[in-house]
């Protein structure tokens, strides 16, 4: 590679102090650390060696854990057409056809992203952040299939200015801002994205109830026979667990979500107290509610935790998006009542809220707005028991 | 006897670690002292170049605490007194000579140690410049001998990765280090605790103490870690804390009735052909101590261990606080593709498991800081590496916003940037946390000290 390192280092002078393309500094530092690895030393103060780890890394090995939600996003679009046209079709034509609309939905996120994303260091004269490629990436997959790419592009663009670049960047921002897009595109846009039709390409006209949407429109029913009733797709446990039912891009495979999960905890990159306390307080919720069931003509009451847990986004935002460390609380305790109000507000808003039959991106978004609420608190409480030993 | 069990932490598996065994060590030509490198101080110096000096002898003084001076580290010839920007003084170095003997001060008996007065201990210490040896807790600076500590820490285990093995070190100086004890005794109406590796059988007959373990990694052997879980500093507490090998040393003082400035000092690294520990002395010369120890090649040597030394060179000198020298290859390799590395390689080590390969074998580290500085992008790296109970993003937050109040209450005070050195190795934004909370402790110096 040392030709490539060649033309890298010959123009360099020209980005640098000086040259005739100073301002695009930023452009030209990005694509040179990304084909090569930095050589900047530790300081003379130490520590003098470091961690191999860097935010690159992170963000890359985020990515590589949505991998497989990718393709099989795109087997399932190409399955759910077969057999809404009642065609077979083999494994990997079904992964071409969903291709053909997953990419597409891609390359407009990632343009737009990493237009913003080089837009803002060169006004700001800092250094590019990684953490772009997260967020587009993870925009796609909460996407419907079948989504006009125009209106992805004002989304991600919305996501990525107004979610984090007017915060001041990477680090900085409030909301998770691959969830700002996905809140912009739902609001603004209902009629695309609304999420009780399903999102499947099929023949025009085609349409159908989300497994969440069957028993928000029923009353006094239990939930669980609803769904094993239906005929046009199979809501089985099982299968809404291996996830060949219509939904987002991403959302629908809970086991390659979880398999996502498993390796963000090994590679410590995510922290496993907000995934698991989001789970808890899922459970918890749909617990109580299913004790007060009876007391309600309510059918979405009657779902039981474990049918919650493969419904809808909630996995996958709980995985992917409640994790997101900035965003999030930086406590640990924190974490733990952060990842409960998440499953604890899903749930609330999934069965008594009528307007949402799915409830998890409202959830964290809300929850993100208290994250530095609910580490204000533990960090009185460390305050509090520290004064309380200095007394002794 | 407390017995504490640390978990969050971690042992850097560096290679060259250095192994068991003292060797002799070449006398040096010169020893140095740097007297900028002494916090919170305002050097003012007692000799001119040229000028004889002793062994002891003051070199200069505190003007802060004008009773308060630093001994010369050996007889001979000042040579440089090297100025830095601002006039700073950096360095006082001392080609030495012949060793003359000195004149002795008086010599206690061992058994008369502990029973002396505290007043006669300072005066002792301050008569022979010793008391530099002595620093205290908050700000880890150099002790005001008009203060009465509440205790007196010393650690007997060091864990940071490439410092001599204190129970090889002490084990051949007992008696010294009972003395030193005896005299820290003295000095504060509370204990002096000793906190040793868990099942070290070497301490057991050491009196007057209060011996504690530790068990457990990185930092576990530093005397933050170990007050902090035996009796935590209050914020309006003082904690003296000695040393090991300074304890050996006012000990001897003590007994011989003159100072000898020899210690023990470690050498490794990557690039040193064979780790060891040396039979040297304080401010030495670095180059005896390196010679004919390091591999070719362009190398950063350090003076102290390699998470919190300060970078010298083959023409350096020990700093005065340091027992350790450590080399570390230097790197401008870059990768092409490095980021999409899968790892296997020697030179891959990472807390978090995303790199693959074997992790327990030792890692040939570089100076590369592999990677470049980032906003903060907590995914809790720096909890999991301080054993403390210490929210460290909420402290260094404060510290960039220049919150006195909230980071004194956050226990900023307890903390020492050698104690979060392991969280500025392991942030994966390349943040210097241990760097910004000295910044924090200065600011809360200077706002006390208008």
């Amino acid at each position: 590679m040392r030709f490539l390192k060649n033309i890298f280092d010959s123009l360099e002078p020209k980005f640098k102090d000086g040259g005739f393309l100073e301002r695009l500094y930023p452009l030209f530092e990005a694509t040179e650390t990304i084909l090569f690895s930095t050589d900047t030393q530790t300081s003379s103060h130490g520590p003098h060696i470091r961690d191999s780890i860097d935010i690159k890394r992170v963000m890359i090995l985020v990515v590589v854990a949505l991998i497989p939600c990718y393709f099989f996003g795109a087997i399932n679009i190409g399955y759910l057409n077969a057999k809404a046209l009642n065609i077979p079709r083999g494994m990997f034509s079904n992964f071409l056809f969903g291709m053909k609309y997953v990419l597409p939905v891609l390359l407009i996120t990632f343009a737009t992203g990493a237009f913003w994303e080089l837009f803002f260091p060169i006004i700001r004269r800092h250094e590019v952040t990684e953490s772009f490629l997260v967020t587009c990436a993870l925009i796609p997959l909460t996407m419907p299939p079948d989504v006009p790419l125009w209106m992805v592009a004002v989304g991600t663009s919305f996501g990525v200015v107004l979610g984090k670049e007017v915060f001041g960047g990477t680090g900085m921002n409030i909301f998770n801002p691959a969830l700002t897009a996905r809140a912009f595109v739902y609001f603004a846009y209902p009629t695309a994205i609304s999420g009780d039709k399903v999102w499947a390409i099929g023949p025009d006209g085609y349409s159908g109830a989300t497994a969440l949407s069957i028993p928000a429109a029923a009353v006094n029913a239990d939930s669980v026979n609803l769904l094993n009733n239906v005929t046009q797709f199979d809501y089985s446990w099982w299968n809404m667990f291996i996830g060949f039912i219509p939904g987002s891009v991403g959302e629908t495979s809970k086991i390659l979500i979880l398999l996502g999960a498993c390796f963000l905890i090994i590679t410590k990159i995510a922290s496993w107290r907000t995934m698991l306390a989001s789970v808890v307080g899922l459970f918890a919720t749909a617990f109580l509610f299913n004790i007060l069931a009876p007391f309600s003509s309510n059918s979405m009451l009657t779902i039981p935790p474990h049918y919650h847990l493969v419904m809808g986004g909630f996995l996958f935002g709980a995985v992917f998006m409640a994790t997101e460390p900035v965003t999030g609380p930086h406590t640990d305790r924190g974490k733990w009542i952060y990842g409960f109000m998440i499953g604890f507000l899903t749930i609330v808003i999934r069965s008594i809220n009528p307007a949402y039959p799915e409830g998890v991106m409202l959830a964290i978004l809300l929850m993100n707005a208290f994250a530095s609420f609910i580490d204000y608190f533990v960090v009185q409480k460390n305050i509090k028991h520290r004064m309380a030993r200095y007394a002794k | 006897m407390t017995f504490i069990r640390i978990k969050k932490g971690h042992n850097i598996n560096i290679a060259g670690q250095p192994a068991f065994g003292i060797k002799d060590c070449i006398s040096p030509h010169s020893v140095a002292i740097h007297p900028n490198s002494f916090r919170y101080v305002k050097p003012k110096l007692l000799v001119k170049e040229g000028e004889r000096v002793n062994l002891g002898a003051p070199l200069f003084f505190d003007k802060l605490m004008p009773e308060v001076k630093w001994p010369s580290p050996g007889n001979g010839t000042i040579k440089e007194i090297r100025y830095g920007s601002k006039r700073v003084i950096e360095k006082v170095t001392i080609i030495l000579d012949e060793e003359s003997e000195v004149s002795g001060e008086k010599i206690y008996s061992k058994d008369t140690l502990s029973s002396l007065n505290k007043q006669e201990v300072i005066n002792h210490l301050l008569m022979g410049n010793l008391f530099p040896f002595i620093l205290r807790r908050p700000f880890n600076k150099v002790a005001n001998p008009k203060e009465l500590p509440r205790d007196i820490f010393v650690s007997g285990y060091n864990t940071s990765p490439m410092l001599p093995d204190l129970e090889l070190v002490l084990s051949n100086q007992k008696v010294e280090f009972q003395a030193g004890l005896d005299i820290l005794s003295c000095l504060t109406d509370g204990s002096v605790h000793l906190t040793v590796r868990n099942n070290s059988d070497i301490f057991s007959d050491i009196k007057n103490i209060k011996l504690n373990t530790i068990e457990g990694p990185h930092p576990a052997g530093n005397v933050g870690i170990q007050i902090h879980h035996i009796a935590p500093l209050n914020p309006s507490d003082v904690i003296w804390t000695v040393e090991a090998q300074h304890v050996c040393l006012l000990g001897k003082y003590f007994l011989s009735g003159h100072f000898d400035p020899s210690i023990i000092v470690s050498i490794g690294g990557p690039n040193i052909t064979n780790p060891i520990h040396l039979r040297s002395r304080l401010g030495t010369s670095i180059d005896t101590i390196i010679k004919d120890q390091i591999k070719q090649g362009d190398n950063r040597i350090v003076s102290g261990d390699i998470l919190t030394g300060k970078e010298s060179s083959e023409n350096g000198h020990l700093g005065f606080y340091h027992s350790c020298v450590s080399v570390v290859p230097k790197s401008e390799k870059r990768k092409f593709l490095g980021l999409f590395q899968l790892g296997g390689t020697d030179s891959h080590y990472s807390l978090t498991n995303s790199f693959f390969g074997k992790r327990n074998k030792n890692f040939y580290f570089t100076t590369l800081n592999n990677g470049s500085e980032r906003p903060i992008v907590p995914i809790g790296s720096w909890e999991a590496v301080l054993p403390m109970d210490i929210l460290p993003n909420e402290l260094y937050r404060a510290i960039v916003a220049n919150d006195l109040d909230l980071m004194e209450k956050l226990g900023i005070l307890e903390c020492d940037e050698e104690d979060l050195a392991l969280c500025s190795f392991a942030c994966p934004s390349k943040i210097d946390v241990g760097g910004m909370v000295r910044r924090g402790l200065n600011m809360i110096w200077d706002e006390g000290n208008k």
